[in-house]
């Protein structure tokens, strides 16, 4: 799974503005669907959020990968945001959450495309320098630069 | 130490809610616990759940699952049963 093959430039938000995981999973769908990714925005956020209450999707670090499989997305899709204020994501690490990678997948193809993609981001968010490098990255080429992989 | 291999069952494999349920169970026992998948040499320690997650467990994969420790016996027999539960999806 090449990542940048499903994130674009348009669907990376680097100073994002949300007071809760639902406004932050709002805005974020909100750009899949901008770019056609998502072709039920609402339904989308639903299963997003529906996801979520089973158990959160914050993954500790400061990071989060919301996820969700969805009669509202039209093709696989990823978007990354950084948050102006960090968000509470009631996280396994219980710290709030900096930043978040949105993965939709359409329901017919959720076998493991999803898991692909969860795999791919996992491998490389456990390394310190990859986090660091989202951190410090201030334009949506840098981050399509670091996620080249 | 104790060793066991077992291999995933459910459908979507070790996607994030699997992987949150084992981390947490994992980290009720005190053992050192590491984990590989068959044939790789990559070994992560499950009581985090990023390193579950880059193992990409799909189904039908094998798993090894170590432990050192006090409990070593309890921890691997309990992981997995966990897997062979198909984490009850």
């Amino acid at each position: 799974m090449i990542i940048t093959e499903i994130l674009t430039k348009e669907t990376i938000h680097l100073h994002l503005s949300a007071d809760s995981k639902t406004a932050a999973i709002e805005q974020m769908a909100t750009l899949l669907s901008e770019q056609g990714f998502v072709s039920d925005a609402q339904q989308f956020v639903s299963d997003v959020l529906k996801r979520e209450e089973s158990s959160s999707t914050g993954i500790g670090f400061g990071v989060a990968i919301p996820h969700g499989k969805s009669a509202g997305v039209a093709k696989p899709a990823l978007a990354f945001a950084k948050f102006e204020q960090p968000v509470e994501w009631k996280s396994i690490d219980e710290k709030p959450v900096s930043m978040a990678f949105l993965i939709g997948v359409p329901l017919e193809q959720a076998g493991q495309e999803h898991l692909k993609i969860l795999t791919t981001l996992a491998r490389k968010i456990i390394h310190e320098s990859f986090r660091d490098q989202l951190l410090q990255a201030t334009t949506p080429e840098e981050i399509l630069q670091t996620l080249q992989f | 130490m104790v060793t066991q291999t077992s291999i995933i069952q459910n459908e979507q494999g070790f996607h994030m809610r699997p992987a949150q349920l084992f981390t947490e169970l994992a980290n009720t026992f005190e053992s050192e616990i590491t984990m590989t998948a068959t044939g790789e040499d990559d070994e992560i320690n499950p009581k985090s759940i990023l390193g579950l997650m880059a193992l990409g467990l799909e189904k039908g994969a094998s798993v090894t699952i170590s432990a050192e420790g006090p409990d070593e016996a309890e921890a691997v027999a309990a992981l997995a049963a966990l897997i062979a539960s198909g984490f009850g999806e």
